[in-house]
């Protein structure tokens, strides 16, 4: 995927401006897209910026079929999570209907769910071990 | 009431008893069925799979030639697991019943609707999901109505495709021959996972108009009739009523914003509501062709949860039945005992009365309450949103158990009704209305509704002629077996 490429070459390019002491590599897959049009717009959080709405990294990813991959580099090990959604018509924003509900897919790390608003912390953050993790999400 | 008809009635379905008890019916695999009253048989779970079709016997009378068709009806079909009963006759799963009718024969099957509820219940053996009397489990993930979407309400056919209804979430498609289900429909991108009402109302043309209500601000759906999608607007109601149900003219919406408010739709959300009588029963008429033309009506305060259709007259008078009740009922502890098998007589304060709404042009509006006690009003769909004269309702109330035991057709143009007495022996359903081929007056109609028989312990689909309905049933099919009390149906 091209664009994801050069979203990691922008990534890696801001990674290594900023050597860090012990940098992880975390890997994203998200499988189960439905639509193979538009851009995946992925946020990574840590524990601190779980609820608010500025994330610690992030990427969008184009779609061109029912899976993306994202690799982060020179993170720190330690507990993150991900939200992201999938900008079917690529207008930038995660579209709701009429009431204030999502109308474009959304997902968690570990396919958490939440109930009557976004997953938990707790129940989204997952482990990114020293020597590297990749981590699933799968579209539903 | 024709007692000798109805002695008839009774002798004849009361064969099925012996067959009931010989073949060893379900009631006695239940381990509390023993200790229940009769009537706890209209509130049993049904078989997980539903019912397989199977041809119901004709026990009484003759088949009306010209009733060739669907009977589809809906209701809540899941209201025990183990020793566990469902916290709400609101928040069972649907199960929707095709009752085929062709050459006097009658073929029941029904199916429970797939929603996500249905199947993380079913794989839990346990009840799970926040609904209207229930908090449900911490670990049901809830990301949108449909989440919680019962699908128990109603059924609709729009342009052959069948669709199962509930009011808090989408419609829910299925395959309108093997019932199986197809998913949350979506009638636009951008309205994904919108609430679409129970109570949707069809045009004599086929259009279909219907609402989907979010606090104070309500949804109108228009859908063309070909099924296609056509256009959706929004109106302010000022607060948040309770919305069930509403009616339509020909060239207006009108939105019934009853003063029984919920301003916290979270579950469980029976315990939400709140009795305003002070803001009595307010109207919102809402032109179909322009939603910015509106104006208000006020009438007195009653609670309801159906109408049966308005019309308007040539001085713009808006007409339209519905049955009111003076405070709210079922709402909290109502609807939560019956499946437990518990029931008290509530007395008449809770008797829902069919009524006669006049909204002038101008001024308060007026009611015409009769002396009728029922619920599920309906109408000939020929006539629905024009001036007609019959409505026809589940009727009267027995001391001994909830449900109707009769059915009543009042003639507004007469003042007259007429009445069929079905006694305490039987639980009566909605009936509908289906024109009768070459009739034209909505007397020249068929009615057909469901009916519990509890001596038999099995469920019947009984068939009036609706110009005669105090002589009694045309004709009576009976199941093999009984399902339990549903909500609403349509005719297709």
């Amino acid at each position: 995927m091209n664009r994801t490429v050069s979203i990691l070459a922008l990534i890696a390019s801001t990674m290594i401006a900023i050597p860090m002491a012990s940098a992880s590599q975390l890997t994203v897959n998200v499988e189960g897209i439905e639509k193979a049009q538009g851009t995946i717009m992925l946020g990574l959080y840590d524990e601190a910026s779980y609820k608010g709405s500025a994330a610690i990294n992030g990427a969008s990813l184009n779609v061109e079929s029912d899976r993306v991959t994202v690799t982060f580099e020179g993170l720190a090990p330690g507990e993150y999570a991900v939200q992201l959604y999938h900008d079917i018509n690529d207008d930038g924003e995660m579209n709701t209907n009429p009431f204030g509900m999502p109308t474009e897919p959304f997902a968690f790390s570990n396919d958490a769910k939440g109930r009557f608003g976004p997953a938990t912390w707790a129940d989204a953050k997952f482990v990114l071990r020293a020597d590297g993790t990749t981590h699933t999400i799968t579209l539903n | 009431m024709d007692v000798s008809r109805r002695h008839f009635i009774e002798t004849g379905a009361g064969l099925g008893i012996v067959a009931a008890f010989g073949a060893g019916s379900s009631a006695a695999k239940t381990p509390s069925a023993a200790a229940m009253p009769d009537w706890h048989l209209g509130y049993r779970t049904a078989p997980p799979n539903g019912f397989d079709p199977a041809t119901m016997r004709l026990v009484y009378g003759a088949a009306p030639q010209d009733l060739t068709g669907s009977l589809y009806r809906n209701g809540p079909a899941q209201l025990q697991y183990g020793m566990e009963y469902a916290s709400h006759w609101f928040d069972g799963d649907g199960l929707v019943h095709r009752i085929a009718i062709e050459d006097g024969r009658a073929v029941h099957k029904a199916r429970f609707v797939a929603t996500k509820k249905r199947r993380e219940e079913q794989a839990a053996q346990a009840f799970l999901a926040p609904g209207f009397g229930s908090l449900g489990d911490d670990r049901y993930s809830v990301q949108g109505p449909d989440d919680v979407n019962a699908a128990n309400t109603s059924v609709l056919m729009v342009d052959g495709e069948l669709l199962a209804l509930w009011e808090g979430g989408s419609a829910i498609a299925m395959d309108a021959e093997t019932l199986a289900t197809q998913g949350p429909k979506t009638w636009r991108d951008d309205l994904k996972g919108m609430p679409f009402l129970a109570h949707p109302k069809v045009e004599p043309n086929g259009r279909v108009w219907n609402l989907a209500v979010g606090g104070a601000r309500v949804g109108i759906y228009r859908i063309g009739t070909n099924g296609a999608f056509e256009d959706f607007g929004l109106v302010d109601i000022g607060r948040a009523a309770y919305i069930h149900d509403w009616t339509m003219t020909a060239r207006h919406l009108i939105i019934l914003v009853q003063p029984w408010v919920n301003e916290n739709l979270r579950p469980p959300v029976a315990a939400g509501f709140e009795w305003q009588p002070q803001h009595g029963l307010q109207m919102l008429i809402v032109d179909k062709d322009d939603f910015t033309q509106q104006r208000w009506a006020q009438a007195p305060a009653r609670m309801f949860y159906h109408t049966g259709s308005a019309w308007e007259e040539t001085d713009g008078t808006i007409k339209f039945d519905a049955v009111f009740y003076e405070q709210p009922v079922l709402g909290v502890d109502g609807g939560a005992d019956e499946i437990r098998g518990q029931w008290t007589d509530p007395g008449p304060a809770e008797n829902g009365v069919l009524t006669q709404v006049i909204i002038p042009p101008t001024g308060d509006a007026r009611l015409i309450e009769t002396e009728i006690v029922g619920e599920f009003p309906q109408v000939d769909p020929r006539f629905r949103g024009k001036a007609r004269d019959l409505v026809a309702l589940a009727s009267g109330a027995s001391a001994q158990r909830p449900g109707a035991t009769g059915l009543t057709v009042q003639n507004w143009r007469t003042g007259q009704a007429q009445s069929f007495e079905f006694g305490d022996q039987r639980m009566v359903e909605e009936f509908l209305f289906v024109p009768k081929v070459g009739g034209s007056g909505d007397a020249d109609s068929w009615l057909i509704g469901t009916v519990l028989n509890l001596k038999a312990q099995k469920s019947e689909v009984c068939v009036f002629d609706a110009a005669r309905v105090h002589e009694g049933p045309v004709c009576i099919w009976q199941a093999d077996y009984s399902w339990p009390l549903g909500f609403h149906g349509t005719w297709a």
